[in-house]
């Protein structure tokens, strides 16, 4: 399978940094997400991620590092999060991480978001201060 | 030669309250978008809290406007961009974000209920509301029909909507949050 790596941008959208490893099983999805199109940008990564979860049998690590998502990218993030939360009812492991920066000004925020996803999708997340 | 009968530049003006750091009326596309975005993080650079607050509400109601107005500008690629209007101002205590734009009388009573909804909740409700609004099939381009919850719980301050109506088939809304500094 082959791997996917998205330089982000912050340019007119905010293009998050995607990369999404076979090999390793890692995936990572950091930077900022705001895009005029968002089902257009997340289409492929869910396609990726369905693909792979369907023909692995490893541990699969998803680190998130965003720093900003608008509410389309949340709706996305939750889907991500279904299918894993799918790989792991049929007996595959994952480990989902969620790296934050913890002198940022409105983390309280950031972190009820986290919270909600938790509670929305059934799976923990690591949280992880940077 | 009477061009600026047209355009009122000096009532528009005048309207203005003296601390209005930024107001923009027009299209809103991805440039505006950014321009304005990267404005509001260097003004309110003061304030970051506040700031970053007022950055992430700005995202949310300039993206309805874009995709929801029923003021339409059409650009040279035939692209349809939705127009309103983006107002910011200033107080000791707080900042207070504005924007308005028309919309379709048909449209405007489920926005109006929805605010309803939102201020009547407490913030536990109203993450429990995002939650549930959350699971909905998508709307066009991935909207996740929760912007106007999301600015509520950002704000942390109820949603101040106003509704006039312009003529059988529109409406002018418009929508203010305090942000507190």
């Amino acid at each position: 399978m082959e791997n996917i790596h998205i330089p982000g941008t912050h340019g007119a959208n905010f293009i998050p940094t995607v990369d999404f490893n076979a090999e390793t099983g890692i995936c990572t999805l950091g930077g900022e997400s705001y895009l005029e199109d968002t089902v257009e940008f997340y289409a492929p990564l869910f396609k990726w991620l369905k693909n792979f979860t369907a023909e692995t049998k490893k541990l699969i690590v998803f680190n998130f590092k965003l720093k900003y998502f608008n509410t389309s990218s949340s709706k996305c993030i939750i889907d991500i999060l279904h299918i894993l939360r799918k790989y792991q009812e049929k007996g595959g492991e994952i480990e989902v991480n969620w790296f934050y920066d913890s002198s940022e000004e409105d983390i309280e925020d950031e972190l009820e978001e986290i919270e909600d996803f938790m509670i929305e999708t059934n799976i923990k997340i690591n949280m992880i201060p940077e | 030669m009477d061009y600026s009968k047209q355009i009122n530049i000096v009532d528009y003006h005048r309207n203005l309250d003296q601390n209005v750091p930024i107001s923009y009326k027009g299209p809103i596309d991805e440039k505006i978008l950014q321009a304005i975005g990267s404005h509001i993080e260097s003004i309110l650079s003061d304030h970051p809290k506040a700031g970053k607050k007022i950055f992430k509400i700005f995202i949310e109601l300039a993206q309805n406007i874009s995709y929801y107005s029923a003021e339409k500008s059409i650009y040279k690629d035939k692209k349809e961009i939705g127009s309103g209007m983006v107002l910011i101002g200033e107080t000791e205590e707080s900042y207070s974000f504005v924007t308005g734009n028309l919309v379709r009388n048909e449209d405007i009573l489920s926005i109006i209920d929805k605010s309803e909804i939102i201020n009547s909740l407490d913030r536990e409700e109203l993450r429990e509301y995002k939650r549930e609004q959350r699971k909905l099939p998508k709307g066009p381009k991935g909207g996740a029909h929760i912007g106007l919850i999301m600015v509520a719980l950002t704000s942390d301050n109820p949603l101040d909507i106003e509704v006039t109506p312009i003529d059988d088939d529109h409406s002018f809304f418009s929508i203010a949050v305090k942000i507190d500094k």
